[in-house]
């Protein structure tokens, strides 16, 4: 029992026991640690999710959380249960399925409510989550009619304020504009320097390299492609080209169309300015 | 025929969506009003004896007096009055006719002949015990859904819930009941949307047959849907520590106002039935 928190070794998971998500995975991650998912549509990173956020449960091979099998049964312990839930923290990749309160607020402290955290200390951390994500706005609006970026960070605000240990994130920037993605990314990044793990399932090789000191690569056969540190495997384009990653980019230049593989890295604007 | 079956389409597409906006209507739950106020223990108790009421009550008049009174109560509560009668009135005929009609006429109840309906040279004869009867029936149906939907919007969904819990209903009941809610709203979420993204696709002049082929359509996908759907929030909802034992923010607390509400209750409803008894 050392610092791993998951562990799964030759993982299987497959929907209603035919629609295959995962072949054979094998994964550890150390606390601490930022690790991301990378991988084209379909190649099983919200599964893997779902599956270390205790939602559904292997087929085959096993999932170890702290050194722990995880099995369907130990959730019906609501000891098991609440602790669990307490270290561990999933933003879901669909923020409508995330968000089902009648306000917002309420959509927020929904979590913490349940696993009986003090109300005075949901309220301060309502209010620190409310101030970074500048939603204040939007406290006593209903969920469903909010902006796809709004809904977002709400679902993120909703799982940031039960402060888990893991924080398990499913494409936290997808449509989100490059300020409101700068502030996400600084509150991950400070969250991981204060002793969280963070696991981020994304398509933006943009951030990829911030939020990741291990990278996940999956493959289109829903197993890992490769992994490794994220500049080993940003350099290789190849790799990243086999899994939709990076596409061939083509462009006019002086009457002519040069065609060369391209992956999104460096354009942001933002980015250039922190360093 | 083209135009015909499109437009029952679209009203029964917005027939569903005023269906979701009623019984879903939270909005109504924070308001400021009368029965907003009321510990929910209280007052569930006390539209329990308001359905009671409902059931047993024989006399005509007195029906209409609960329903002016839960009338009254969705006034106090800050409900628009045009909006509950909108809303509730959409249930009624769908509870109450399928049930009633058969019991009109005299082959299932028999008696007095009240009208006689000649269709397909068949006598069908209305008996005045059937229409007495189902007028009463009709009339109870539409003081409980008055009250329930009332309930409803001025309760939040987990505080129902929480109470529920309270009164000793089984975790499973429950839990059952709140995936229920959650199915239905969801249901009629995916009814709507897909009708969007249909009329997207292929403009509101949707044919028919065109239509049927749209796979989309077939309702048992659009069950399949939010079933799934459903699946999926409750997932999200036990990802957050939920566990069937709803914890909600404001603690329930009694003020003696709600005692003395509850008391009113009390002696409206055994005066009402006393009435109702002892005039017969
Ligand atoms: N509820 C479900 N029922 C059946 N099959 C499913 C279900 N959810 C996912 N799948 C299948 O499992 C596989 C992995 O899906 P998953 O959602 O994990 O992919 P993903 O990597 O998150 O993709 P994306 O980048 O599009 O979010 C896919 O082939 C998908 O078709
Ligand atoms: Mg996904």
């Amino acid at each position: 029992m050392s610092n791993v928190v998951f562990e799964l070794r030759d993982v299987y998971f497959s929907y209603l026991g035919k629609f295959e998500a995962l072949c054979g995975v094998d994964i550890a991650i150390e606390k601490g640690k930022k690790v991301s998912v990378i991988g084209a549509n379909g190649s099983g990173k919200s599964t893997l999710l779902h599956l270390l956020d205790g939602l559904i449960f292997a087929d085959k091979g096993s999932v170890k959380f702290q050194g722990k099998e995880l099995s369907e049964r130990d959730f019906n312990d609501e000891d098991f249960s609440r602790n669990f839930r307490r270290s561990v923290g999933l933003v879901f990749q669909d923020p409508d399925i995330q968000l089902f309160c009648p306000t917002v607020k309420e959509d927020i402290i929904f979590g913490p409510l349940q696993l009986g955290i003090e109300k005075e200390e949901i309220k301060k951390r309502l209010d620190e989550l409310v101030t970074i994500l500048n939603i204040g706005d939007l406290l006593n609006r209903p969920p469903h009619e909010l902006s796809i970026g709004e809904k977002r960070k709400v679902a993120l605000a909703s799982s940031l304020i039960i402060n888990p240990d893991v924080l398990l994130l499913d494409e936290p920037t997808a449509g989100l504009d490059p300020l409101t993605t700068r502030h996400i990314m600084d509150l991950l990044i400070s969250a991981n320097a204060s002793g969280k793990t963070i696991i981020t399932s994304t398509h933006d090789l943009h951030i990829v390299e911030e939020i990741s000191d291990l990278v996940y690569v999956f493959s289109h056969e829903k197993k890992i492609a490769k992994f490794g540190q994220v500049d080993l495997i940003l350099e290789d384009i190849e790799l990243l080209e086999a899994n939709n990653l990076a596409h061939i980019h083509s462009h006019r230049h002086k009457d002519k169309i040069h065609i060369h593989p391209h992956v999104h890295l460096g354009h942001h604007p933002e980015e250039e300015n922190l360093r | 025929m083209k135009k015909k079956s499109n437009f029952i389409r679209r009203s029964l597409i917005s027939a569903l969506s005023f269906l979701k906006d009623s019984v879903f209507a939270e909005e109504y739950t924070s308001r400021n009003g009368f029965l907003q106020g009321i510990d929910p223990r209280l007052k569930v108790a006390s539209f329990a004896l308001f359905f009671i009421t409902a059931i047993f009550l024989k006399r005509a008049e007195l029906l209409i007096l609960l329903y002016g009174l839960c009338l009254l109560l969705a006034l106090f509560s800050k409900i628009n009055l045009g909006w509950f009668l909108k809303r509730t009135w959409l249930f009624i005929p769908v509870f109450s006719l399928l049930i009633v009609i058969p019991a009109l006429f005299d082959i299932f109840t028999p008696g007095e002949t009240l009208f006689t309906l000649n269709i397909l040279r068949a006598k069908l004869v209305i008996s005045r015990q059937g229409f007495f009867g189902a007028r009463l029936f009709v009339m109870r149906v539409i003081v409980s859904v008055s009250f329930a939907v009332l309930l409803s919007i001025t309760t939040k969904h987990f505080a129902l819930l929480k109470t529920f819990r309270i009164f000793g209903i089984p975790q499973v009941f429950v839990m059952t009941m709140g995936m229920c809610y959650r199915y239905i709203y969801l249901f009629l979420k995916v009814v709507e949307d897909t009708y969007l993204a249909i009329k997207s696709r292929v403009g509101t002049r949707l044919d028919y047959k065109k239509g049927q082929h749209i796979v989309a359509w077939n309702i048992s996908a659009l069950w399949n849907r939010s079933y799934h759907l459903g699946e999926d929030v409750y997932g999200a909802m036990l990802s957050r520590g939920y566990t069937a034992e709803p914890v909600i923010l404001d603690d329930f607390k009694t003020k003696s106002r709600d005692w003395l509400w509850l008391f009113f209750v009390v002696i409206f409803f055994v005066i009402i039935l006393y009435i109702d008894r002892r005039v017969l």
